[in-house]
């Protein structure tokens, strides 16, 4: 019996943000924009949900008077992307075998 | 970027590896610890050597600018922080390993002002090497692996030379380990940052 896949990892841009993320301490919003080519507000409702799921960490400050939005993968978070990289394996090994 | 497009297995996969290479090839070292750093102990290291073969007094400890330069040091690395919009776990390690390497020069030359000791440049030498190869080796660099391992090795020789020729052979770590390389990180950076 397969694992189901976490819907909240299992959709392309928030699978985006968290891998990104994975492979960094923190990252500014705009970064991430850039680097996922998403519109920002897209990618704001799909940080918030990530953010409700408890998978990341979005704090909000000011730099030289400028809003700076930062964004960190939590224990949870990596945990959760773990498990995700760990079941979709799985189904491709199994696929492979069939 | 479609927010809610579902993904095949393979296709996650894919993802994950491409943003996560997308983070790799975003972060580009500027080659200005290296370069300055490299410089200066290059520059010191030769002063010392001229002061002893030519017998000249400057009036001042040359290495005193290693103290000075710490300002420049600071300013640049607090500039890029400024400018930059992710902070990787490698960035991390290499300032916990350059930060002990501070720690550690500092208290050896406290060790070294307090004891004097025989041939203590071969020690500088020992220690220079250590920063250098781990950086080398997290970083994939092979001119700081090579740069580490030459300092390890004018470290030994220097047991075997007069104190001039060992101020030569820190020189040679000096530049190897660091001037070189920086001048290689600097040229990257350089180009990678006009195209």
């Amino acid at each position: 019996m397969f694992k189901e896949l976490d819907p909240i990892l299992h959709s392309q841009l928030r699978l985006a943000v968290m891998s990104l993320l994975i492979a960094v301490k923190e990252a500014e919003f705009t970064y991430i924009k850039e680097k996922t080519h998403a519109t920002a507000g897209n990618l704001s409702v799909q940080v918030q949900k990530l953010k409700e799921a408890g998978y990341i960490d979005v704090v909000k400050q000011f730099r030289d008077n400028y809003p700076l939005t930062t964004c960190k993968i939590t224990t949870v978070g990596i945990d959760a992307f773990e498990s995700y990289v760990k079941a979709l394996q799985e189904y491709l090994h199994a696929g492979r075998e069939r | 970027m479609p927010e809610e497009k579902k993904l095949t297995e393979a296709e996650s996969l894919a993802l994950i590896t491409s943003m996560i290479n997308k983070v790799k090839n975003s972060y580009i070292e500027s080659g200005f610890g290296p370069l300055l750093w490299g410089t200066l102990i290059t520059f010191c290291s030769l002063v010392s050597y001229a002061k002893i073969k030519f017998n000249f007094d400057l009036g001042f400890d040359v290495w005193l600018l290693t103290i000075l330069a710490i300002v420049p040091q600071a300013y640049f690395g607090w500039r890029s922080r400024k400018q930059k919009k992710f902070i990787s776990h490698n960035e991390i390690a290499m300032n916990y390993v350059w930060s002990t390497f501070a720690i550690t020069i500092f208290m050896v030359s406290f060790y070294n002002y307090k004891v004097a000791p025989a041939n203590s440049i071969a020690l500088f030498m020992l220690i220079y090497g250590v920063p250098t190869f781990i950086t080398g080796g997290i970083q994939k660099f092979k001119p700081m692996l090579l740069g580490g391992i030459i300092c390890w090795l004018c470290s030994i020789t220097s047991y075997y030379t007069s104190l001039a020729n060992g101020l030569l052979l820190m020189a040679l770590s000096a530049t190897t380990a660091w001037l070189i390389p920086g001048i290689i990180l600097r040229r990257r950076y350089l180009k990678l940052k006009h195209v």
